[in-house]
């Protein structure tokens, strides 16, 4: 009860002040304000039965508040906050303390968007904290300028799952159709995973509590440092991106350099053994999670199919990126032992089309390579599950869309396939009941073993539904 | 000898089917007493997508009448840049301001003057923050999960129908199922059959009346195969003042579906012509820029 009023006063009272303040600024100074926002609640709740974690997966309230501040034809000012306050938290008895982190909003997290722009026809700039996004696939090959929010898996819209970061974005456009992107990022964050018996914790981060916890009573210790760069101008982000068309293609080349938005982990040292649990020996461990400087060079291209013939209305995309140097698991399965780098080669391909009047199927083919299979005698390893990997690790995924009732209802399913087949299906339903108020209802099944991406929550399929209250 | 090549060339272009010339872009065309139907039809085309002008800015409010006393709007900008280069017809951006569920929701457009090729289309998605280069719609698609085809609003070319002039006639006027008003009644129309080329397509002809003041398509109504009329579709079609000119321009569309009894209307206010738009306005670059 405690942490609802704290949630009240926190979120609701400075909500009522700044929308009252912004109604009357809003009257002052007329057509230069623009805001919009909503007030959401969802309940996803697990449907399979075991002992995992409880029924209820979340309960979750978010508050979102758009405002744009126009200074003149060429600035802008754009402020966009946003809490959560997830009560199922406070109703599950389960829960570690640590684990209420995930019951709200964190640290400078409620800082969605906070930017100055300055647009032009030759030169747009913009100053603050912000998303960039790169490729053309709805999975990550190119997108990787900014840290993820993993604690839902890939469940949530991209948009939502993006860490913002602050940073400058420079576009600069030497002709009509063209332009070149300079980033320059200084800050930097932390690709978030759930914490251990979240609902969608990595089976890799619950091993790591369970080994943590066996160790502990076996008289050893598991330390972990969270080591992050050095916040100075060198250990910025660099990107650049060239985009532009070639005939009817349209294409970007892309760079990027700097430190993996992920940290990984690695064993310092282990000291003072004093016998094994099996194969682990118990002792006093040091690990450190590190960044690692990464270099990305890839390419994206787009191209719809305009003319009459076979691939008339038919839109084809896609992605290459090579990354230099990325931070890899190798171990045994299950296991991780050592970590080191190694260069990587991943593509998309997509093709979307409409078919049956209303029906878009948008298909994507994607692989990614790792360079080096093994280490040391060890194997490639998942990051999530720890499970074996392929050399090259095949997904395919499929969406259809539609519409019904004059746009009211639009179901959508989402299928991903991996090739140790496992995946998830994902339908959706999204019904207007006024312009203001929008519900959702959904179902995320999971599949495959239990050492797969999306395997390893085979057991945690979720029904979901959301209402959403816009303003 | 060479007379008589010459003569006979002459003769060869004189007896080819009279074909109706292309209109030119940036230029007003009236409707004239004498004109046959594609004369007529070519015209209507030129004011729907306002070839005759450099630029349009407008705001747009679409309203689903889903009962008597429950209705959903849209609310967005359009700009427009009319081209006739490089084989752009023109250029569109369509940004999407209310019900904040799909506010920023933005389309870039690119329409070809070919009539065989379909659009380019960009979209940018708020929830992924991106532009998504897109499949055009369907033609025949609801336009926005409106009463209103995909092609009704924006993609129908001269070139999809064969045109037949019924004749000249007095409209009976049309009654606003969103304002209750009457329009138009009494207004001399020319009545043109336009059938599709398509087969199977999803009407089998329209009847269309061509309002003579205006050079718009003030009322259409749609057959099936059958000879069933299923669709009608109501335009209020005005001349604005852009300068020294008088523009015709649509602004109220009304769409009634007759067997589903779901009606839409389109209504554009704060239209304006010529304000220089900028050509960079309708790129990618622009998409990028949204903030919501």
């Amino acid at each position: 009860m405690k942490r609802i009023a704290e949630f009240l006063v926190v979120v609701s009272v400075p909500l009522v002040v700044v929308l009252v303040a912004l109604s009357g600024f809003a009257e002052e100074v007329n057509q230069n304000i623009e805001q919009a926002g909503y007030i959401q609640t969802e309940i996803w709740s697990k449907v399979n039965n075991d002992s995992n974690h409880e029924f209820l997966s979340s309960l979750k309230t978010t508050v979102d508040l758009e405002s744009q501040y126009r200074l003149s034809d060429n600035w802008y000012f754009f402020f966009h906050p946003r809490y959560f306050y997830d009560f199922a938290y406070d109703i599950r008895d389960e829960f570690d303390p640590n684990q209420e982190s995930m019951g709200n909003t964190q640290r400078t997290e409620w800082l969605r968007d906070c930017y100055l722009d300055y647009i032009s026809d030759e030169l747009d700039v913009r100053l603050g904290k912000q998303q960039v996004v790169w490729g053309q696939m709805d999975l990550p090959i190119l997108d990787r300028v900014m840290p993820w929010d993993l604690s839902w898996w890939w469940l949530p819209d991209l948009a939502d799952m993006r860490i913002p970061l602050w940073m400058a974005k420079v576009e600069y456009s030497p002709s009509l159709d063209s332009s070149l992107q300079f980033l320059l990022i200084p800050d930097s964050e932390t690709t978030r995973v759930g914490l251990e018996n979240t609902p969608f914790a990595f089976k890799s981060t619950n091993d790591f509590f369970k080994v943590k916890r066996r160790v502990e009573s076996a008289g050893g210790s598991m330390n972990v440092s969270l080591l992050k760069p050095a916040k100075k101008f060198e250990n910025s982000t660099f990107g650049l991106r060239w985009r532009a068309f070639a005939g009817d293609w349209e294409y970007t080349l892309n760079w990027l350099y700097g430190y993996s938005t992920s940290d990984y982990l690695y064993l310092d040292a282990l000291k003072n053994v004093s016998g094994y649990l099996g194969s682990v020996p118990v002792g006093d461990y040091y690990y450190a999670r590190r960044h690692k400087r990464i270099q990305l060079w890839g390419l994206s291209f787009n191209r719809s199919f305009v003319d009459p013939g076979v691939l008339e209305g038919l839109t084809l995309k896609g992605e290459f990126a090579y990354v230099h140097d990325e931070p890899t698991y190798y171990g045994v399965s299950g296991s991780r032992k050592i970590t080191e780098v190694s260069d990587k080669y991943n593509y998309g391909i997509a093709l979307e089309k409409y078919f049956f009047t209303k029906w878009l199927f948008a298909l994507q083919f994607l692989q990614f390579i790792t360079n080096d299979y093994s280490r040391e005698g060890y194997k490639l390893l998942d990051n999530a599950s720890y499970g074996l990997q392929d050399k090259v690790e095949t997904y395919l995924t499929l969406k259809i869309k539609t519409h019904f009732m004059h746009g009211r209802l639009k179901p959508d399913i989402l299928l991903v396939y991996q090739d140790d087949n496992s995946g998830r299906i994902v339908p959706k339903f999204n019904f207007e009941l006024r312009d203001d108020l929008w519900v959702q209802l959904g179902y995320a099944h999971f599949y495959g073993r239990i050492d797969t991406p999306n395997g390893e929550f085979r057991n945690n399929d979720q029904i979901f539904s959301k209402v959403k209250y816009t303003f | 000898m060479k007379k008589g090549i010459f003569l006979i060339i002459c003769l060869f272009f004189l007896i080819l089917p009279s074909e109706v010339e292309s209109l030119e872009y940036h230029r007003l065309y009236n409707l004239k007493e004498g004109m046959n139907a594609d004369e007529i039809m070519k015209t209507v085309y030129h004011n729907k997508y306002s070839l005759f002008c450099k630029d349009i800015t407008l705001k747009g409010k679409v309203i689903y009448i889903d009962s008597p006393n429950f209705f959903r709007k849209r609310k967005y900008i359009k700009y427009r840049m009319i081209s006739g280069k490089d084989g752009i017809a023109y250029k569109e951006i369509t940004t999407f301001t209310y019900p904040t569920e799909v506010k920023g929701l933005s389309l870039l457009v690119w329409s070809y003057e070919s009539p065989q090729k379909k659009q380019d289309v960009w979209l940018w998605v708020p929830s992924l923050k991106k532009v998504r280069k897109i499949s055009p719609s369907q033609n025949d698609d609801a336009f926005m999960g409106s009463d209103f085809t995909v092609e009704e609003v924006s993609t129908r070319k001269f070139e999809d129908e064969t045109y037949r002039l019924i004749g000249e006639k007095s409209f009976a006027g049309y009654k606003s199922k969103y304002t209750g008003k009457d329009f138009f009644k009494g207004r001399s129309c020319f009545v043109i059959e336009a059938v599709p080329k398509k087969k199977n397509w999803y009407y089998a002809k329209r009847i269309i009346w061509v309002d003579k003041e205006t050079g718009g398509n003030i009322y259409e109504e749609y057959y099936d195969r059958k000879g069933r009329l299923f669709k009608t579709i109501f335009r209020k079609w005005e001349l604005l003042d852009a300068g020294d000119k008088k523009y015709p321009t649509q602004t109220t569309l009304e769409v009634t579906n007759l067997i589903s009894k779901h009606s839409t209307v389109i209504l554009m206010d704060n239209i304006r012509y010529d304000q220089n738009l900028s050509s960079g306005l309708f790129t990618v670059k622009t998409l990028m820029r949204s903030r919501w």
